[in-house]
């Protein structure tokens, strides 16, 4: 065994005997959001680390016997929709959710995987099908007899907030409009300085099904002296990882990874508006996927949140805050991904910033979606009752719409409040755009004041 | 947030009452924690002080302050306001204290049959406090399966008159029996815990239910005056309906007992705490410890916590210790003896390591290292041995102070209240002084500060 080796099974292990520490408190049960509405998961604690001893035993090699033993003693854990209130809850530093999104991967290793978790897991598949044709596919996803096929045949519940697929990617939209420098070759001299330009991983969402939300961020930074390049990528990966498959996953940031170091090496940062694929970048290659070299390093690094982003430009003066107001209640709901940045409330920061908004924080765990563990049949009617106590506050609101940082929990929200969710980046435009407009009309006026 | 008045470190009782209190007078606070605890684990009361010789609250922190280094001696008149300030802030969130610091100290059963004696406690658990009457019967009513609460062992205990104090002077109940109900939807289940039947109680059918069940049972026990004792799974979210359910429906006054971990009176303490908070505009970040404090060597700049990647940094015009002493962490105590305050290396007063296990482990006056804490000002602020303050902006809290022995003297929940309260009255006052224009009381305020060239 090599040095390097023992290096390798010593992070491997850091995370399954972070069960050690467990002082049995009970924090986790209590928090844990699935536990909360069904007995079908009998909480973080029972699955976690309780049972992490029996694992243990097939992580570490046995002595003597090779005889195999059950990877995973409690096959509940799939019922764990992986939102992470457990770890961060926790007063030891176990790692609870990540030893049971290890768990559910080891449950499915060696198997061959459920087409409905395959292919919830293919977003980028399932999204290059789409888009061409949108009308259709956007017809089809809502005629509620198909959806009742869908739900026989496959196991994705009927009433599930399925995206809308965009008429043309946001990476075909760039292209047309050269908004953005997108193209085949990795980075390069001819690029942009990097304190005038960051690289954007768009993720699957913005790409076929919200292009909005990317131009949203390309206008925002650019209005704050950057040029956003857009490089060649492919799915974080995070969808895999949820439905456990961690070798396709494997596959992803293996085709991410090195393009994205490229540029973290030259010194640009890697800005995303998906709350989830960034914490993809950020920790989950390291923590689920065991991926910690130097190019995986770099690119954990370089990642930032867009919010995350613009509250770092402000803190050093450089952000553009000539915000227009926006006088309307805004409910905002920190999706449990940006729990898991450890970056605080970056968009709450930056709601602050603009005249007018009344923006409030739900204070609430999890919508229930949990990427795709809400879009499952069986797992439906769980996630609706972890997100009720959020969407009656939304509803009772009443408000024009609502914030989320996260894809699937803007869905999520819209579909079960009716409230147009949005993303906080949308939100930044557009009190930058009322802002323009106040100066265009009333020059004058604002020349008086000041 | 990126910059604020006042950063909290701990989330326990004490931080969060400092930080209420201080976002209370609109200040902008940001409570940081590397994950809840204490607040999850206690009985849900505020014991102030409680051992053999006081007869209230009020007494024995008269006894406590008066012993040189205790922190009542710094904060015995901050206990009565801070305390008034929390239950009423408390009572806003629908969570109800009974009891007095003037008034009785009382034996209140617990869930392994013995007693405690408690002043200030959840209105839940208040029957327990009255005075039993002469032919006053007991009923404790245990759940099936449910493991965290055996009613039998517990009565066959709590029939000992020694357990009740044994001076023959404690009233007590004049009959002790246990019964044990199936609740709903629970039949041949193991492994109940209290979350899920916290949670059962919370449905208004599913209690209807329940306490029919409880009533038939404790009705089987037979007539007379009494009250039912059960164990603290009375809802969690909707405690307060349920509690009114269980008087109006119940034969008997029920009260709750308070179990082992996860411990439903201190979820909802939490919940309240929580709400409060952010009600008032602060803000909460559980499970990003703190990596490090920033000084320039007077003052406390800025709280560097843990983060996915990086670190996130929080600009900081004031922090509040209150990460909870040993048990806590926010002293960690090293192979050669020393104990050490990990985050600004403040001079901890502690017995020498040779005198930890000089006599004996567990001695009866208590352990010379449950005294060992930080020494403050008046102020609050941490001092040198020579009474010199270290850092003019740090305030210390709760668990950390040095000089109370918390368990033995039932006095940890009233020097986190009364030194939470200090530490924000304390603050404000420094921040009135220091800012001419203060932020409106309650009024939208901005997120970041003016920006700062970063160093």
């Amino acid at each position: 065994m090599t040095i390097q080796d023992l290096v390798r099974e010593a992070t491997y292990l850091e995370i399954p005997l972070s069960a050690d520490e467990c002082l049995k408190c009970n924090v986790c049960n209590t928090v844990c959001p699935v536990s909360r509405v069904t007995d079908r998961f009998p909480g973080p604690k029972y699955v976690g680390p309780q049972a992490q001893r029996f694992r243990l035993a097939t992580i570490l090699p046995p002595q003597s016997d090779a005889s195999p033993r059950d990877a995973s003693p409690d096959h509940t854990v799939d019922y764990c929709s992986g939102c992470g209130m457990c770890t961060i809850a926790c007063p030891a530093d176990v790692k609870i959710a990540e030893i049971n999104n290890r768990a559910r991967a080891e449950i499915q290793a060696g198997r061959r995987p459920r087409l409905r978790d395959w292919l919830l897991g293919q977003t980028d598949l399932v999204g290059r099908l789409g888009v061409p044709v949108a009308p259709l596919a956007n017809w089809t996803l809502r005629n509620p007899v198909i959806r009742w096929l869908i739900e026989l045949v496959m196991g994705i519940h009927r009433k599930a907030p399925l995206p809308v697929y965009a008429r043309s990617t946001l990476r075909n939209q760039l292209r047309r409009s050269a908004a953005a420098v997108v193209d085949g070759r990795t980075a390069s001299d001819t690029d942009p300085s990097p304190d005038r330009a960051v690289v954007l991983f768009h993720g699957c969402a913005a790409n076929y099904y919200e292009p909005h939300v990317a131009l949203a961020a390309i206008d925002v930074l650019r209005r704050n002296g950057f040029e956003t390049i857009v490089p060649e990528q492919v799915c974080c990966g995070l969808p895999l990882m949820n439905n456990g498959l961690y070798a396709h996953a494997r596959r992803r940031a293996a085709t991410n990874i090195p393009v994205l170091a490229a540029y973290a090496r030259r010194g640009y940062r890697i800005v995303g508006t998906s709350t989830s694929c960034t914490h993809t970048l950020k920790a989950e290659y390291r923590e689920m996927l065991d991926i910690d070299d130097a190019d995986a390093t770099a690119v954990a690094q370089a990642t930032w949140d867009i919010c995350e982003f613009l509250v770092d430009l402000h803190e050093q003066g450089r952000l553009d805050t000539g915000f227009g107001g926006l006088d309307e209640t805004l409910p905002y709901h920190a999706p449990c991904q940006l729990k898991g940045h450890g970056i605080g409330l970056p968009a709450m920061d930056l709601f602050g910033l603009i005249p007018g908004l009344r923006a409030i924080d739900m204070d609430h765990d999890c919508c229930g979606v949990a990427g795709t563990y809400g879009l499952k049949k069986e797992k439906y009617n769980i996630a609706m009752a972890v997100g009720d106590p959020l969407f009656r506050r939304i509803r009772e609101a009443d408000t024009a719409r609502a914030a989320c940082d996260s894809e699937t929990c803007r869905w999520q929200i819209e579909a079960a409040t009716s409230t147009p969710t949005r993303h906080p980046i949308e939100i930044i435009a557009a009190a930058y755009a009322t802002g323009d407009h106040d100066r265009t009309n009333q020059p004058a006026e604002a020349n008086a004041a000041t | 947030m990126a910059t604020a008045d006042v950063v909290v470190v701990g989330a326990g009782l004490s931080g969060l009452t400092a930080a209420i209190a201080l976002a209370h007078d609109g200040a902008r606070v940001e409570v940081v924690a590397r994950g809840n605890a204490t607040t999850h684990w206690m009985p849900g009361g505020f014991d102030c002080g409680s051992f053999p010789g006081a007869a209230s609250p009020s007494a024995a922190v008269e006894i406590l302050e008066a012993r040189a280094g205790h922190p009542y001696a710094l904060l015995a008149p901050d206990l009565e306001r801070g305390l008034a300030f929390l239950r009423g802030v408390l009572k806003t969130e629908g969570l109800v204290y009974s009891g007095d610091l003037d008034g009785p100290l009382r034996a209140v059963p617990t869930a392994i049959g013995g007693t405690r004696r408690v002043g200030i406690v959840p209105d839940a658990q208040a029957a327990a406090m009255e005075p039993w009457a002469a032919r006053e019967r007991l009923v404790v009513c245990g759940i099936a399966g449910f493991k965290d609460f055996s009613a039998g062992p517990m009565v066959a205990s709590l029939r000992r008159a020694s357990v009740w104090g044994g001076d023959g002077l404690t009233a007590r109940p004049a009959r002790i029996e246990a019964v044990e109900v199936e609740l709903p939807d629970q039949k041949g289940r193991r492994n109940i815990n209290a979350l899920e039947l916290g949670r059962g109680f919370d449905d208004p059918a599913w209690r209807r239910d329940a306490f029919e069940r409880i009533s038939r049972a404790v009705e089987s026990t037979g007539r007379g005056p009494g009250r039912i004792g059960l164990p603290a799974v009375l809802g969690i979210a909707e405690h307060a309906a349920v509690l009114d359910d269980a008087r109006r429906f119940l034969p008997l006054p029920p009260f709750e007992v308070p179990l082992v971990p996860p411990s439903l009176p201190g979820v909802r303490l939490y919940g309240a705490l929580r709400a409060a908070l952010l009600r008032r505009g602060g803000r909460l970040s559980i499970g990003e410890p703190v990596v490090r404090i920033e000084t320039d060597g007077t003052r406390a700049t800025a709280v560097v916590l843990s983060a996915a990647v990086r670190e996130r940094r929080v600009r900081a015009g004031a922090i509040v210790l209150a990460t909870g002493g040993i048990a806590g962490g926010g002293l960690i105590g090293r192979s050669d003896g020393r104990l050490e305050e990990p985050l600004l290396g403040l001079p901890v007063d502690a017995p020498p390591g040779d005198d930890w296990l000089a006599d004996e482990a567990f001695p009866v006056e208590g352990h010379p290292l449950e005294l060992a804490g930080i020494r403050t000002d008046a102020e609050l602020r941490p001092v040198d041995s020579g009474g010199r303050s270290v850092f003019e902006n740090v305030r210390v809290v709760g668990a950390m102070l040095a000089g109370h022995r918390a368990i033995r003297e039932r006095s940890g929940d009233g020097v986190a209240i009364a030194s939470g309260w200090r530490a924000a009255q304390s603050l404000r006052l420094g921040r009135a002084e220091s800012e001419r224009e203060r932020p409106s009381r309650r009024g939208r305020r901005p997120a970041a500060a003016t920006p700062v060239a970063r160093p």
